[in-house]
């Protein structure tokens, strides 16, 4: 007896491998952010804020833009989007 | 530091509050960020890590990003004399025979708060970030590039940075040249700059 149902496509493995890896990435980005925030706030300076600012802020945005690739993505994956 | 002044709603104990804050969330969120890591890899794409997420690696940096904005941009209002190079300048400041503009505002408290960064902005939400991008440039001559020998503003001071403040006092409003009809003008588009006819803000060179 034939199966009338066509055969479902398997998920790809090497996907959500790559969002690990990248989410992994950015929990690194988004720790060296959080660590300078820590010395700005705890040791103030004129050079701690600009370490910050450039520096804190910078890896953490770079930490978020990974996370929302990710997310898109995973979404993008399920057919959501 | 008695139970009055931990409570106390003054500036700086509000900036202390909210610099703990930033730290107490910073340590959580890396506590968290560190659990998720070292998670075998099968996990982290599962449900409660991504709830684990949600929370430790966007809504408590978010707002450990916004403290550190906050507390940073109060704290640089004050950090001026922080520096060597800026050591002539205060002293003059607190000179108390001085006849500058600056020192006579410093000494009779006409400008109660961040006395120099007050003068040193525009005003306004683009006035405000140039001073800052001012500011990260100051530093970063400071700590890397070298201070030049001789220190210039890049521009005038700004004819309205003066007139935020004087423009409708009774003071300024009794001189006939500020209300002359053809003097006038020529002020208030900064054609004209108050240091034509008054003291310099700071001493010229370097004491």
């Amino acid at each position: 007896m034939s199966d009338p149902s066509p055969p479902e496509a398997k998920p790809a493995p090497a996907e959500p491998r790559r969002s690990i890896l990248a989410l992994t990435i950015a929990c690194v980005l988004a720790l060296v952010g959080l660590a300078v925030t820590v010395l700005h706030l705890a040791w103030p300076s004129p050079l701690m804020f600009t370490l910050f600012m450039v520096v804190g802020q910078g890896s953490f945005a770079a930490a978020m833009a990974v996370y929302l690739a990710v997310i898109l993505v995973d979404l993008r994956r399920r057919k959501v989007l | 530091m008695n139970g009055d002044d931990l409570f106390s709603g003054e500036l700086e104990n509000v900036m202390r509050w909210l610099s703990t804050a930033g730290i107490v969330f910073a340590l959580i969120s890396a506590g968290l960020i560190a659990f998720f890591l070292t998670r075998r890899p099968g996990w982290r794409m599962t449900p409660p890590a991504k709830w684990l997420l949600l929370v430790g690696f966007f809504l408590l940096p978010s707002t450990t990003m916004l403290l550190g904005n906050v507390v940073g941009f109060h704290r640089v209002k004050t950090s001026c004399a922080e520096c060597h190079v800026m050591d002539p300048w205060i002293s003059d400041l607190r000179d108390p025979k001085s006849t500058t503009l600056a020192a006579k505002h410093y000494q009779n408290r006409w400008i109660n708060e961040n006395p120099c960064y007050t003068c040193h902005t525009g005003y306004g939400l683009a006035g405000n970030l140039e001073a800052k991008w001012s500011g990260l440039r100051h530093v970063w001559h400071y700590y890397v590039a070298g201070v030049p020998e001789e220190i210039k503003m890049k521009r005038p001071l700004p004819v309205k940075t003066c007139l935020h403040c004087h423009a409708q006092a009774a003071s300024y409003l009794k001189i006939e040249q500020h209300v002359d009809p053809e003097m006038e003008p020529q002020i208030l588009s900064g054609e004209l700059s108050c240091f034509e006819c008054h003291a310099s803000p700071h001493p010229r060179k370097n004491r």
